[in-house]
């Protein structure tokens, strides 16, 4: 028996202070920063919608001027019907590109399917805003593609219209957004038990009768899952609409227009929460109509598909492949071209020069720095708290970690320019809080969309790693801090350096959040191109852009190198 | 030193607000004795591997408290208990050497590194791995049993006053594992360190445990040594749980002071029973239906007609080296499912499907409840 008689009879106070409340304080850090920084601006943003312009916070004023516009105002019905043909025909565009190439790329034989995959990710990481701004220069009223197209098409009595305007953008938004379709169709139709369709052939059915009653059912969750997020993202962009859009509006630069335009928050508010409902609406309906559809697969084994091996299919395959890939490619190297040029309008490219290059570090030397450390301490943050909400939400589950689920899945329906809006709804000049122009309201705009990269990323990692691993450093007397730092963290760090890594390279290119947000203290290269390319100076954009591409492709090539995995995981929703 | 670990009405009930509440354990109250090698024992989702993990603190429980020795730890964190646990995936870190995988509870207490050095080659030669260390791989490059070995170093270098292990040899085969079993009681007997030993194999815990405890449904069922289990079972579950066990159905037809007395299906055929072998709880009223149970050594067959035997037919003959096991199915109303019959010799001219009659031991035969799963 043990000499060290204890007292059993104890406090409650010593009760309290035996009790492990690390998770807790733990818990508290990222609730406290999405409470200030998401949930209060939303909130903020809400009520600021049922404000008149220029009016005051009170319940007097309150009233729905803001949203009778959209039945009223020419141009606000314009918007919103722009922005739903854009959202519907690029999930359509997106569809009939994507899914014939994820079913080729997974079920014919053909060459370069390792480049494909590879390559196909490009569109998504790279900004594509710069996509738009180098059609301007293929596809533009002096387009060298489109004059030369028109030599042709000209007799026949038919123009290739000019890329401003809806047709411009569904196009541009079309290539830059297929690789999500192509990846995860591409990821259904190769994982999809080829057993089942064997079987289906053992009972005398037919290719066709098959294809439509075995494989597109099956691959119909991922891709219904692929679609919501194309939509989504279409109708969030701001950077394609913006230079492309001409006379046309569309939600996130209607939202930009009634800000920069007339300092309108509570107009910009009302525009935002109209658009929040529609991505939210979206998203319930992926839930309820297309998750419900998802199907176990009842398989041990794992046979390879037997793949197509026709001629003709194999040449179309890698036609069709390859001429996919060649569009959406094409802009990177037109950017590329007209980097080393004064103009280009017509033909060809006219006046070489280095200069583009050369006047780089005069011009925009304080916007690459403001651009990294931008980047970088949004990104270090964004771990931190993307880890933490993974970890909470993954292994603790306190009461309430369903507001973390939440404040994580937020920014999947918030558009960059809404998040924008909502900021400064709370933190503009003369709130309590006031950010307005500061290097802090960026970050905190930056953290706010990424952490979700982070998040899925950790929670990924954390699912493959074994439980007991962190129970078994409990018991050897380790408490929770340490038990994260010596055995969950480095085994997660992979994880964790991806998320990290892939949000540095999407916040260097970052120009829907900042548009609205930056003062003439923390311009970012970004708004420099985007403000080069409004204001003409091609050359000089298409300079900086290479510079931007080249910066996160490296990035991103290094992280492929040393961690080995797909990027593609870090962008799949929900 | 080693510690006593007594439970006092323990309870353990999941989502006890959710929809589904589900009550894993129900007022546990027993007490281990320091320096005992204790095995819980049941079937899957008894409650045992939650009561292990009620005892290391990774489960809070709802009801009752824990004490190590005299110290209530009901609500200390596991981190704050001093315990040593093996897991059932031996949950060996995989970005660590076997060193500082044994290492880590030393350096969690901030040894200094000699004294590490010390502690941890030590340990590696109690469980018989002292060449491991030379080479110090990662613990993914190592054997099953190897693997497992490290894993009881790693819980012992600290010298905890509780071991804890959750089915640690349920992950290796079967040759290993009656190795292993052995060797965890012989590193378990010079540490002296009160263990717990979680087990759904009857074998494995009747071959380790100093004591055990069968659960069923969160409570337990019965405690004592395995000679007391196996030849005093308390209960059917316990009896047909450890080692197997024949039941016939009976009904009470006469009671003393002492001794109950049940007829069987067939006139004539009774048991009577007394003392230890009557676990019939509550009344013991004439005509009762009740259960005779009987190991299947304590039956005899015979291929004569019998009076006091019960009619059947051989179904299957198996020889199994020390003894020969008869299978005998009966006639309705006599027996559960088909009889068990292991006699030492094989009966010669016997075969299947030939009639015989089966006797019951009634020296050693019990009285059961019928009611309840067994």
């Amino acid at each position: 028996m043990s000499k060290a008689v204890i007292d059993t009879k104890e406090s409650w106070i010593e009760r309290i202070l035996k009790k492990d409340w690390t998770p807790y304080v733990v818990f508290a850090i990222p609730l406290i920063f999405l409470s200030i920084f998401l949930f209060w601006p939303l909130v903020t943003t809400l009520l600021r919608a049922f404000l008149g312009p220029g009016f005051a916070m009170n319940f007097e004023n309150l009233g729905t001027e803001n949203f009778s516009r959209f039945f009223t105002s020419r141009l606000y019905q314009r918007s919103l019907r722009n922005s739903l043909i854009i959202g519907f025909a690029v999930v359509v565009t997106t569809a009939f590109i994507g899914i014939p190439m994820g079913y080729c790329v997974a079920r014919v034989k053909m060459p370069f399917k390792n480049l494909l995959l590879s390559l196909g990710i490009l569109p998504i990481i790279m900004p594509s805003f710069i996509g738009a701004f180098s059609w301007i220069i293929l596809l533009g009223r002096q387009g060298v593609v489109r004059l030369f197209l028109n030599t042709f098409l000209t007799p026949l009595g038919i123009e290739i219209p000019s890329i401003y305007g809806l047709f411009g953008i569904i196009f541009t938004m079309s290539l830059a957004l297929y690789p999500f379709v192509f990846l995860l169709s591409y990821g259904a139709f190769s994982s999809a038990n080829p057993l089942l369709e064997e079987a289906a052939m053992m009972m005398g059915s037919s290719r066709w009768r098959i294809m439509r009653t075995i494989t597109l059912p099956l691959v119909i969750p991922s891709l219904g899952a692929s679609a919501i997020l194309v939509f989504i993202r279409s109708i969030g962009n701001f950077g394609i609409p913006a230079i492309l859009g001409g006379e046309q509006y569309v939600l996130p630069t209607l939202i930009y227009f009634r800000v920069n335009g007339f300092w309108d928050l509570n107009g910009a508010a009302a525009i935002a929460t109209v658009s929040i409902f529609i991505t939210g609406g979206m998203l319930l309906l992926q839930k309820f109509v297309i998750s419900r559809r998802e199907y176990e697969t009842i398989s041990a084994s794992r046979s390879e598909h037997k793949l197509h091996t026709h001629w003709a299919a194999r040449l179309f395959a890698t036609l069709y492949c390859g001429i996919v890939l060649l569009l959406s490619m094409a802009p990177n190297i037109a950017i590329i071209i007209m980097s080393f040029f004064e103009r280009w309008r017509g033909p060809y490219p006219e006046g070489f020069t280095w200069n583009n290059y050369l006047r780089i570090p005069q011009v925009i030397s304080s916007e690459i720095f403001n651009s990294l450390y931008l980047a970088v301490s949004a990104s270090i943050i964004t771990a931190v708290l993307g880890c933490l909400i993974a970890y909470i939400v993954e292994r603790r589950r306190p009461k309430g970690a369903i507001i973390l689920d939440l404040a994580v899945m937020a920014p999947f329906i918030l558009p960059g320019i809404v998040v924008s809006v909502a900021l400064l709804s709370a933190f503009s000049s003369g709130s309590i809080l006031a950010l307005g122009g500061t290097y802090t309201i960026i970050i905190i705009s930056f953290t706010i969309r990424r952490t979700p990269y982070v998040f899925r990323s950790v929670v990924a990692s954390l699912s493959q790693l074994d439980e007991t691993l962190e129970e078994s450093s409990m018991i050897s007397g380790a408490n929770w801090v340490y038990t994260f730092r010596r055995v969950s963290l480095p085994l997660i760090m992979p994880g964790i350096l991806a998320g990290t890594i892939l949000t540095f390279a999407t916040l260097l290119q970052e120009l829907s959040t900042t548009v609205l947000l930056y003062s003439a203290r923390t311009r970012t290269v970004p708004i420099q191109i985007f403000a080069a390319v409004q204001d003409g100076f091609f050359g000089e954009g298409a300079a900086m852009s290479v510079m931007l591409l080249v910066t996160v492709f490296i990035v991103v090539y290094i992280m492929n190198r040393m961690l080995g995995r797909s990027v593609s995981s870090s962008f799949k929703l929900g | 030193m080693s510690l006593s670990l007594t439970y006092e009405g323990v309870g353990k009930t999941f989502d006890p607000s959710g929809k589904n509440p589900v009550r894993a354990l129900d007022n546990v109250s027993f007490r281990i004795e320091p320096g005992e090698l204790f095995c819980l024992l049941g079937p899957s989702g008894c409650g045992k591997t939650t009561l292990l993990r009620c005892t290391a603190g990774l489960e809070s429980i709802t009801g009752g408290k824990i004490f190590y020795g005299d110290r209530d730890v009901t609500s200390i964190p596991p981190f704050r208990r001093n315990i040593g646990m093996v897991f059932q995936s031996f949950a060996l870190y995989p970005h660590m050497s076997v060193y500082e995988n044994v290492a880590y509870g030393l350096r969690v207490r901030k040894v200094p590194e000699a004294q590490v050095r010390v502690k941890v080659t030590e340990m590696m030669e109690l469980v018989g791995l002292p060449d491991v260390l030379k080479r110090n791989p990662s613990p993914t490059a190592l054997s099953g049993g190897q693997q497992q070995r490290v894993a009881v170093a790693r819980a012992l270098v600290y010298d905890p006053e509780i071991l804890l292990l959750d089915e640690p040899l349920a992950n290796l085969d079967a040759k290993l594992r009656r190795h292993m079993r052995a060797e965890i009681r012989r590193i378990q007997k010079i540490t002296n360190i009160t263990t717990i030993f979680v087990t759904h194999d009857q074998e494995e815990a009747m071959a380790i445990g100093d004591r055990l405890a069968v659960l069923r449904h969160g409570v337990v069922e019965q405690i004592g040594t395995s000679d007391q289990l196996y030849h005093n079972p308390e209960s059917a579950f316990v009896a047909n749980f450890i080692g197997k066990m024949n039941f016939f159905h009976g009904r009470v037809s006469a009671t003393t002071n002492d001794s109950v007395t049940v007829e069987t299906a067939v006139k004539g055929v009774a048991v009577t029973a007394s003392g230890e072998k009557v676990r019939i709880h509550g009344d013991r009223a004439l005509g009762r239906e009740v259960l005779i149970g009987a190991r299947p050594e304590q039956l005899s067959i015979s291929r004569t007609k019998d009076p006091h035997g019960l009619p059947g037919t051989v179904s299957i003959i198996q020889h199994l080296g020390q003894f020969v096991r008869y299978e005998v199915q009966t006639e309705g109303g006599i027996a559960e499912r088909a009889l068990e019959v292991d006699v030492d010799h094989l009966i010669p001219d016997l075969n299947e499907g030939d009639p015989v009659f089966v006797r019951i031991d009634e020296k050693n035969a019990g009285v059961y409840d019928s009611e309840g799963e067994r």
